[in-house]
């Protein structure tokens, strides 16, 4: 039986990476349980609570980002919309360009993966340094992130010693103190020296259009402290109501991704700088991008929009924990990765409907997502749709069902086959021609088949009193 | 329900479930119509096909008895992803009627009869795996608090128990690989504790697990919590 | 021809508008993210020092006890918010050489960095930085040692109270300890692109 790409993947992966996999996010998965546990009082509650308040923003986006856009506004904050990734792109060139800008630092943000941003600044001379060191390690590897918080959770010192030793940042020394230093000292230089910088955003309140922005290493607050102009790019859904609600949201961010109380800085930028300092964006542009989220919005899944981006459903998933991000093909891996990819992937659903079968439907992802996302559900329906759209990648390793439904809405037909089974107690399994079976087998017994025994059991014993 | 496994590998199971349920006083209908709850279909996608299984499952248990079943995967079908599967069709109200009354087999004895101490005796040290469709349900509660209730038994703790076994349905022929690895991380856990038996209260789990002990030559006997149950009350 | 604004608009429009009901917005309980203590709560200067030391900041109660660690590290270059450089000039020895004007061409030539803060939170151990109040935000963040100058009546018990204590500043940033990483192999290292020392000097 042909198998899965996913789960090919995973067989072909080192031991070393897969070992490497494991234990980070094992580790980041124990400690949120234990800091979510220790410190507050009802952790599950707090995370439906908020799931009810994000929502609230997904069926509200209606009204909320025309909100947003005039709340921005009036803060003196530009806003421009992007339907597709070119769009996004455009934008921000355009912004620099406008300023005759040519260099700029980045700190980490899915989004502008999505919508590869670096390859095509970079195709029009404009220097974009990225800052995170999980993503400035990525970046001179010409690698891909592996898991959305953090970045390199599939390398180890001495690839990364490596790299820099290759990129001329000093020998090779892969003392992670070591590698950290000189990355310091390499991107002080680079955020001094840049004209724009490029930032994600965790949240956009509403009613204060202040737009959040949580890292440990600091490299946002440098990326808008040494630069004059300040461009955020964000999802349609990355809205909060008010700002209390990001009372909710900032105790769980944290603590799900990284097993922190808090993140050592949480940036709230609602416009360009104060008059008085002298640091920081004179400017402010935030870029609105849609790329397939109106699509999500409008299916049956739409509840992947909650997803406030923390990593703790991929740090608990036994299939991410196998196979690693790289082998979900796109920039959001693991559990989030296998909805929300083939939605925003429109009308190339096909080519990633395979994903959201790489899933034992365990449901630890839902239980630990601070949004409360009832992941397993949302996987079943776009399973339900590749087999309507007759996705070839959703079919491959899928027993066809129809004989089997045929038989289990027939109990005459069904005690029949029950018979008939135990034939396969006598042949051996290889001459069966029932591609499930060989798989099963290939690591497996099957049990003997006893098909019969109890009903003729139960048959022979005094009927129940009607 | 007996489930289609139990009907087709596991009749002791079967057994053992109107065994147990006898013993607590209940009176045992095995409706003879039925086949399975649908579950293979609807993991695999193929809803259409799901639907027509649910709806035979829906017509075969017909009434208002409680529908008792030896596997959280299965009761689980029937009260959530079955209502799922069914939330535009016109008979989703007699899905979810028979959700409504389905109950997995610890979940019933517990909060159900309000069981929850066992009597006999069993001497063994055991491995209780407690599976993922019972996640969110007091299912795995249920059969823990029977199971270390019992005179003689010792039931051990596991390291990442909480982490799936690999079986997941079609997942488990589909993605070989990995359903394999998650079964065998699992049952190296297992291992270091030494257990007389690994028990679960679903045998999808355990014909997983067990399967895979068996073929690498190294197996570890397994039984359905209902099993451990009913033989507790004849001690050997 | 419709701008990208209005089709975004009109998608969103008509992917809602089937929707037999809006989730409403929940009121939910403060009480939900109330942090559980072991011990009953103290003042907030001392919760606030206990959560910064945890998450190894240092927190101080006296400019000598600054001045000290200034020099037992050897920092002994550094900048001074003008505002507040009076009222700390008197305990500065002269082996320490403050300016009180930053210059962005020499950063590496400043060890420390002494700014006011906005606000702080006990139940984090927090420091509320603004654009109100940090004089230069450079001087905050780029040498390796930072001192926050603190005032008792600063402090906000909870995440909430500062919330709703939000001045009218257009960058706030919340500063829990010194920055930090742990990219490489999941070990972690202080310092990175922000200060490596977090200092919350308590004045008054």
């Amino acid at each position: 039986m042909p198998t899965q790409a996913l789960d090919t993947f995973a067989a072909h992966l080192s031991a070393d990476r897969q070992q490497a996999v494991r234990a980070n996010v094992t580790r980041a998965h124990d400690r949120r349980t234990a800091i979510l546990f220790d410190q507050l009082g009802d952790p599950d509650a707090l995370r439906r609570a908020a799931g009810a308040i994000k929502q609230h923003v997904v069926e509200n986006l209606d009204t909320l980002l025309p909100a947003a856009e005039a709340r921005l506004q009036a803060n003196g904050v530009q806003v421009h919309w992007a339907s597709t990734p070119t769009e996004a792109c455009a934008a921000v060139h355009g912004i620099m360009t406008a300023r005759g800008a040519t260099k700029a630092v980045k700190s980490k943000t899915m989004v502008s993966e999505e919508i590869e941003l670096n390859p095509y600044l970079e195709a029009r001379g404009i220097d974009v340094v990225e800052t995170d060191l999980g993503e400035f390690i990525v970046q001179i590897d010409g690698d891909h992130p592996s898991h959305i918080i953090a970045p390199i959770v599939h390398k180890n010192r001495r690839e990364i010693a490596t790299s820099f030793e290759r990129h001329g940042l000093g020998d090779y020394n892969d003392e992670p103190e070591v590698i950290t230093r000189r990355a310091r000292a390499h991107l002080r230089q680079k955020y001094l020296q840049a004209d724009v910088g490029i930032t994600g955003g965790n949240f956009l309140s509403v009613e204060s259009g202040r737009l959040v922005l949580v890292t440990n290493e600091g490299n946002a607050r440098f990326c808008l402290a040494a630069t004059k102009c300040h461009i955020a790019i964000i999802g349609i859904e990355k809205l909060v109501p008010r700002d209390r609600d990001l009372g909710a949201l900032l105790n769980l961010l944290a603590r799900s991704a990284t097993g922190q109380q808090i993140t050592v800085y949480t940036e709230f930028v609602a416009g360009p700088h104060a008059s008085g300092q002298v640091d920081g964006p004179e400017e402010m542009h935030v870029v609105l991008v849609d790329n397939g989220r109106t699509e999500a919005l409008a299916s049956d899944c739409r509840e992947i929009l909650r997803c406030i981006r923390c990593g703790a459903c991929m740090n608990v998933c036994p299939v991410y924990r196998q196979a690693s991000g790289h082998a979900y093909r796109s920039v959001y891996p693991g559990p989030v990765g296998a909805v929300l990819t083939p939605l925003l992937a429109g009308k190339q659903f096909p080519a990633y409907a395979d994903l959201p079968k790489a899933s034992s439907l365990c449901g630890a992802c839902n239980e630990v997502c601070p949004v409360d996302i009832p992941i397993p559900d949302l996987l079943l329906r776009l399973r339900d749709r590749g087999k309507r759209e007759g996705a070839p990648a959703a079919k491959v390793g899928t027993p066809p069902m129809g004989a089997w439904a045929l038989l289990a809405s027939q109990p005459t037909a069904w005690k029949a086959a029950l018979a008939g089974g135990a034939v396969i107690n006598h042949l051996p399994t290889k001459l069966l021609p029932i591609p499930a079976l060989q798989s099963w087998t290939s690591t497996r017994t099957l049990p003997e088949w006893r098909g019969g025994h109890f009903r003729k059991w139960m048959k022979s014993r005094p009927q129940p009193q009607a | 329900m007996a489930t289609c496994l139990c009907d087709a590998f596991f009749d002791d199971v079967a057994r053992a479930t109107v065994e147990v349920l006898e013993h607590l006083g209940c009176t045992v209908e095995f409706p003879e119509g039925q086949t399975c709850c649908g579950q293979p279909a609807f993991n695999s996608g193929d809803w259409p096909a799901s639907r027509k299984v649910v709806r035979h499952t829906v017509r075969t248990f017909a009434g208002d008895a409680p529908v008792i079943v030896p596997s959280g995967s299965c009761a689980a079908m029937l009260f959530h992803g079955a209502p799922l599967e069914f939330e535009s069709e016109p008979d989703l109200g007699d899905v979810a009627a028979l959700g409504h009354r389905t109950w997995e087999l610890a979940d019933f004895i517990v909060n159900g009869l309000g069981v929850t101490t066992w009597p006999g005796r069993c001497d063994a040290r055991v491995a209780f795996h407690r599976s993922c469709h019972s996640r969110g349900t007091p299912s795995g509660e249920a059969a823990l608090q029977l199971l270390e209730s019992i005179t003689g038994m010792t039931v051990l703790p596991f390291g990442e128990a909480d982490q799936c076994c690999g079986f997941g349905g079609t997942f488990s022929v589909g993605f070989p690989h990995i359903s394999a690895a998650m079964g065998n991380l699992k049952l190296d856990h297992v291992r270091e504790t030494q257990p007389d038996l690994l028990v679960s209260a679903d045998m999808s789990c355990l014909m997983h697990m067990g399967g895979l002990a068996e073929k690498a030559g190294n197996p570890i006997p397994t039984r359905h919590f209902a099993q451990v149950l009913r033989d507790a009350l004849t001690p050997a | 021809m419709s701008s990208s604004r209005d089709q975004i608009l009109a998608r969103v429009r008509a992917a809602l508008d089937p929707l037999p009901e809006r989730a409403p917005l929940p009121d939910w309980d403060r009480e939900l993210v109330r942090l559980r203590t072991q011990a009953p709560p103290t003042d907030l200067w001392t919760q606030f020092a206990e959560r910064l030391t945890n998450v190894n900041g240092t927190p101080l109660t006296d400019v000598a006890a600054l001045v000290a660690l200034l020099e037992a590290n050897g920092w002994t270059h550094g900048y001074c918010d003008p505002a507040l450089w009076p009222e700390l000039q008197p305990a500065f020895p002269d082996s320490i050489t403050v300016e009180t004007a930053f210059d962005r061409s020499r950063v590496d030539d400043y060890a420390f960095g002494i700014t006011a803060v906005t606000g702080a939170i006990a139940e984090t151990g927090t420091l509320i930085l603004g654009d109100l109040t940090t004089s230069r935000r450079l001087a905050a963040l780029t040498p390796w040692t930072h001192v926050a100058v603190v005032r008792r009546a600063q402090i906000h018990p909870d995440i909430p109270s500062a919330i709703a204590a939000f001045p009218d500043d257009p960058n706030l940033v919340w500063v829990t300890g010194p920055s930090k990483t742990a990219d490489v192999e999941g070990i972690l290292v202080e310092g990175v692109h922000g200060p490596g020392c977090q200092v919350a000097l308590l004045l008054g």
